[in-house]
């Protein structure tokens, strides 16, 4: 059984002990073979990261780190293959007893999986989507109308949702985690704010005592097009999780799903150890995870500072912060300086690479001097892109905000509005008082501004560029996202080389278009800032390559009833003029017993083949043999030659009547 | 400032729009102004270019078996060897008349050196016939587009992107730009969207018509029959992708489309759309390739070419800069966009673009 090597304590202060688990309820369960043990609370990607499993498997020879948004889908060992039954580690609740393996994704075998490193599932991920969810192609069953379904329970979902009951319409609010409240807790407090869990936990409770509002958690919505959602959906009953996926009919929808955290673009950025910081921040808040004792952060944003203090106090070290931006101001930046975090302004990630012999990280950077520094993991934050994923999904449009550096939604959908972050508010407030306002817009009602009070930028400095490290000749890949598509940074198009006995290294993805899978909003971004996508183009290009599953009605194939008879006598329309004003319709009798097809060329003689002097050709085969259009002046009962499959085959033409 | 001026401003952005600019600009000496962006890179795909095409007249086949090896060595002149690749695509069909319109074609083929042969139906599921077009040039959109910018600049072609557009009744444009305005003594609008976006609604051919199509990308999957597909009776390409992900595009509203191409997948093969548009384009009620000045004095036209526009670009080019030889100038004055019934017929085999109409 593997220990928890990643729990912190049951006394970690600022509530890095884990909301959501009960210490007290221990479990265990089995994960492709191996015991992980757990507590009631957790989902089998928080007990897996607890027990020390933080690799995926291997993606073009490099270790790929198991992360909240980059994990294989899972089914019970009863019922593996079938992907009516696939799960996601990240929604599935770990629960004692249950045997777990992981799906679609072929694994290392027998002596391979003998000698594997215990912290890695051991996937093969070089495969087309291995860490694909198999349920997106599964058709919804008709669950729910609603008059209005919020998609995302985060401060400005439930906002909206208790809008919409207050308005008198039945809602429904789907969040994709077990729990309501969204990823507010990281960004802190503003003046004249409460706490982010008070916001989160008052809000919730509304939610849950407003009888007007259905909730389903553990519900993700992956397809959504105006009035109707398909969502996946995991039921859990006592020793089992059951995923069904479901059509929710709503005459208006919310999307209120936050914002996604980019990833800065550095060799060995997806290796094991290296971790947004949000999903870092959700797993110590909710799971009382976190791996190492000690770790670097490198941010061009300032919530990343929070969260260090925030491990400060847990007892982890934090050995430096490498910051992007030259020069910048923030109150989290300030007070960590109190912590005596020591800070390298202007520094960016060249490259990661693992240190032999234990799980430590290699962090080379980029500055002036360039320096190495080793530590048990790395936070990384590339800044905060509004997911638009659904919002693309459903037509909307998005053009890219130079100024911000990210995509921002544009236009109106009818019946769908954005919310909270994904509509491109900053402030926790902001979001709150988006949800009511998006309300008002669905029903049409008049609208009063949102308040979104940013701090000024001589205070609080916005996020700076993502940061780019130059190419790597060596060492570990680089990727545009977090997330499950694994795509690369397009790789220069190599130069033909003149020895031929000189092997060419292989190559990847030299450009966007040629990828295979669908890119993520952060993808699209990232291509941006990389000028692989001009900026111009961003907005098409995200909508154009969103992951979308249609929802439409199935057709049938077309029947062949429903095709017109053709006439003996019908010329198609590709043949008019062809051979004058006057073609006329005979009968073509071979010589010999033979199919004549149609489009076969008739000549006069076998002396000509070109096509330009062809006088006639066959235009089908009726009754009573071939049929051919055929110049006014050739006459019936005439000698000709069909050239047909390169053989010339004598014929006669004849009346058509005869 | 002064208004630059030029002889020819070229608006599109398909292969055959920017080798009509600079060959325009490179061998026939015009002063070319291009309206129009490399985006093979980060598009999805909305068309492929081949030396072959679903044509059943033998004046078309021979305008392109005469100019297609001259593309040819433009295209691996442009950006080396890895512009132009050897295909075999198959053309297929299914409908009893676009079936009978596949075996015209392929004697056609036959009879102008290109082997064509009779695809089963088991290689295609269904009651479908198809042909095999051996041999095939195809050019390699995003390899040759990292040519095409420097090619460009040796033909001194200028690339503009517009703030507005104003097309005369002569054909002259002016096209203002953060530099300031240019104008040109005709412009050339040499695809689709820009022919949607750039031609005045008054200057409208009643030849035309406006087709909604898409184009989706799927997830990677296993081998087609052929990389490059076509399906007659719908106007449908399927292209299989370096990495495996199969890009259709053709008429139809996006979700019928998208359920179309799943059929024709197959049910065993379990792929997901990694990509998906819709757009405007533009058929003609004949289903033959149009070109010269609307209403026989405005902006050029060129539109409808199919798969084999960039393929005739050579012979094109010539026709506009009055260097055509007779056969060509023949071949182009059969298909004015101002052309009618009355005239020389030159109607190729049309899918339904009733259903489809945007």
């Amino acid at each position: 059984m593997r220990p928890q090597i990643n729990r912190l304590p049951e006394n970690a202060p600022k509530g890095f002990a884990g909301t959501a688990i009960d210490r007290n309820r221990p479990l265990r369960f089995r994960l492709d073979g191996r015991i992980v043990s757990g507590f009631a609370g957790d989902t089998v990607l928080s007990a897996a990261l607890a027990a020390g499993i933080d690799t995926v498997g291997q993606h073009r020879d490099s270790p790929i780190g198991l992360t909240s948004r980059a994990h294989p889908a899972i089914s019970h060992a009863s019922l593996a293959n079938d992907p009516q039954f696939a799960l996601p580690m990240a929604r599935t609740p770990a629960q004692d007893g249950a045997e777990f393996v992981t799906f679609g994704v072929e694994r290392s075998r027998g002596m391979a999986r003998l000698f594997q490193p215990g912290r890695t599932l051991g996937l093969k991920l070089d495969a087309a989507h291995p860490l694909s969810r198999p349920w997106r192609t599964i058709p919804g069953a008709a669950e729910t109308t609603t008059d209005l379904l919020v998609i995302g329970g985060g401060v400005a979902g439930l906002s909206a949702a208790l809008a919409g009951a207050r308005a008198g319409l039945t809602v429904t609010l789907v969040e994709a985690r077990g729990f309501l409240g969204g990823h507010s807790g990281l960004f802190g407090t503003q003046e004249g704010e409460d706490a982010p869990e008070v916001s989160m936990a008052r809000l919730s409770a509304e939610v849950e005592r407003e009888a007007a509002i259905t909730v389903l958690t553990a519900t993700q919505v992956f397809s959504i097009r105006p009035g109707l959602a398909r969502a996946h959906r995991i039921e859990t009953a006592p020793g089992t999780s059951r995923g069904r996926v479901i059509d929710i009919a709503a005459a208006r929808i919310i999307i209120a799903t936050g914002a996604l955290e980019r990833l800065p673009i550095f060799a060995g950025n997806r290796l094991p150890g290296v971790t947004g910081c949000l999903d870092a921040y959700e797993l110590a808040a909710r799971y009382g995870v976190w791996t190492g004792q000690r770790a670097i952060v490198a941010t061009g944003s300032s919530p990343a500072y929070r969260l260090a203090m925030l491990a400060s106090d847990a007892g982890i070290g934090i050995d430096r912060i490498l910051e992007a931006r030259p020069e910048s101001a923030s109150r989290f930046i300030a007070f960590s300086r109190a912590y005596g975090i020591v800070q390298s302004p202007g520094t960016v990630v060249a490259s990661v690479g693992t240190v032999r012999g234990g799980g430590l990280l290699a962090v080379h950077t980029q500055n002036r001097q360039g320096s190495t520094l080793v530590t048990d993991r790395l936070l990384v934050c590339g800044g905060w892109q509004p997911d638009l994923t659904l919002w693309h999904i459903a037509g909307g449009a998005s053009a890219w905000d130079a100024d911000r550096g990210r995509l921002a939604a544009q236009g109106d959908i009818d019946s769908i509005a954005l919310a909270g972050s994904a509509a491109g508010y900053f402030t926790r407030r902001g979001c709150i008082q988006s949800g009511a306002d998006a309300v008002d817009q669905l029903l049409g009602r008049e609208r009063r501004p949102v308040d979104d009070p940013i701090i000024d930028p001589l205070h609080e400095t916005p996020d700076g560029p993502l940061a780019i490290a130059a190419p790597a000749a060596e060492g570990a890949p680089s990727y545009l996202d977090a997330g499950i598509g694994l795509l690369q940074c397009p790789a220069e198009v190599p130069r033909k080389n003149r020895l031929a006995f000189w092997r060419t290294a292989p190559r990847g993805l030299t450009m966007l278009s040629e990828a295979p899978q669908a890119l993520a909003v952060n993808e699209v971004a990232a291509g941006v800032d990389l000028a692989l996508i001009p900026a111009d183009a961003a907005g098409i290009v995200a909508q154009e390559r969103v992951a979308s599953v249609p929802l439409s009605v199935e057709q049938g194939p077309p029947s062949p009833d429903s095709w017109t008879p053709i006439e003996t006598t019908e010329i198609p329309a590709f043949l008019i003029g062809r051979y004058g004003p006057e073609a006329k319709i005979l009968r073509i009798i071979p010589e010999e017993a033979r199919i004549l097809e149609p489009g076969a060329l008739i000549f006069p003689n076998t002396d000509t083949r070109h096509p330009d002097q062809s006088i006639g050709v066959i235009l089908r085969h009726h009754s009573a043999g071939a049929v051919g259009i055929v110049a006014a002046k050739i006459a019936t009962e005439y000698p000709v030659t069909v050239r047909e499959q390169g053989q010339f085959v004598r014929a006669q033409t004849a009346p058509l009547d005869t | 400032m002064s208004d630059a001026e030029f002889d020819f401003a070229i608006f599109g952005s398909t292969p055959m729009a920017q080798l009509l600019a600079g060959l325009l600009g490179g061998e026939h000496g015009r002063k070319v102004l291009l309206i129009g962006q490399n985006r093979a890179g980060y598009r999805l795909p909305r068309g492929v270019d081949l030396s072959v095409g679903p044509i059943t007249r033998p004046q078309s086949w021979a305008m392109l078996t005469g100019t297609s090896a001259e593309a040819a060595r433009l295209a691996t002149r442009i950006a080396g060897r890895s512009a132009l690749s050897r295909v075999d695509p198959i053309f297929f069909a299914e409908d009893p008349r676009a079936v009978e319109a596949l075996s015209h074609m392929r004697h056609m083929a036959g009879g102008f050196g290109i082997a064509a042969e009779p695809v089963g139906q088991s290689a295609l599921g269904g009651n479908r016939s198809g042909m095999v077009l051996r041999d095939a040039m195809r050019l390699n959109r995003p390899q040759l587009e990292t040519g095409l910018e420097r090619w460009l600049t040796d033909c001194s072609v200028e690339r503009l992107a517009p703030h507005s557009v104003a097309v005369d009744n002569d054909g002259a444009v002016k096209i203002e730009t953060d530099g300031g305005t240019s104008r040109a003594q005709q412009a050339v609008l040499a695809d689709d969207e820009a022919i949607v976006a750039w031609l005045p609604l008054r200057q409208w051919p009643t030849l035309f018509q406006r087709v909604r199509h898409a184009s989706i990308l799927t997830t990677p999957t296993r081998p087609l029959a052929a990389p490059i597909m076509f399906e007659l009776d719908k106007g449908l390409f399927l292209t299989q992708q370096a990495e495996g992900g199969v890009a259709a595009f053709g008429p139809g509203e996006r979700s019928a489309f998208s359920e179309h191409v799943h059929g024709l997948l197959g049910q065993n093969r379990q792929v997901e759309q990694a990509g998906q548009t819709s757009y405007a384009a533009l058929a003609t009620k004949d289903g033959a390739p149009a070109f010269g000045r609307v209403a026989g004095q405005g902006a050029d036209i060129v539109a409808n070419t199919g798969c084999f526009g960039a393929f005739i670009a050579p012979a094109l080019a010539r026709w506009l800069a009055d260097r055509a030889s007779a056969d060509e100038a023949r071949w182009f004055d059969q298909h004015l966009v101002n052309r009618t019934s009355r005239q020389t017929r030159v109607d190729e085999f049309q899918w339904p673009q009733e259903e489809h109409a945007a």
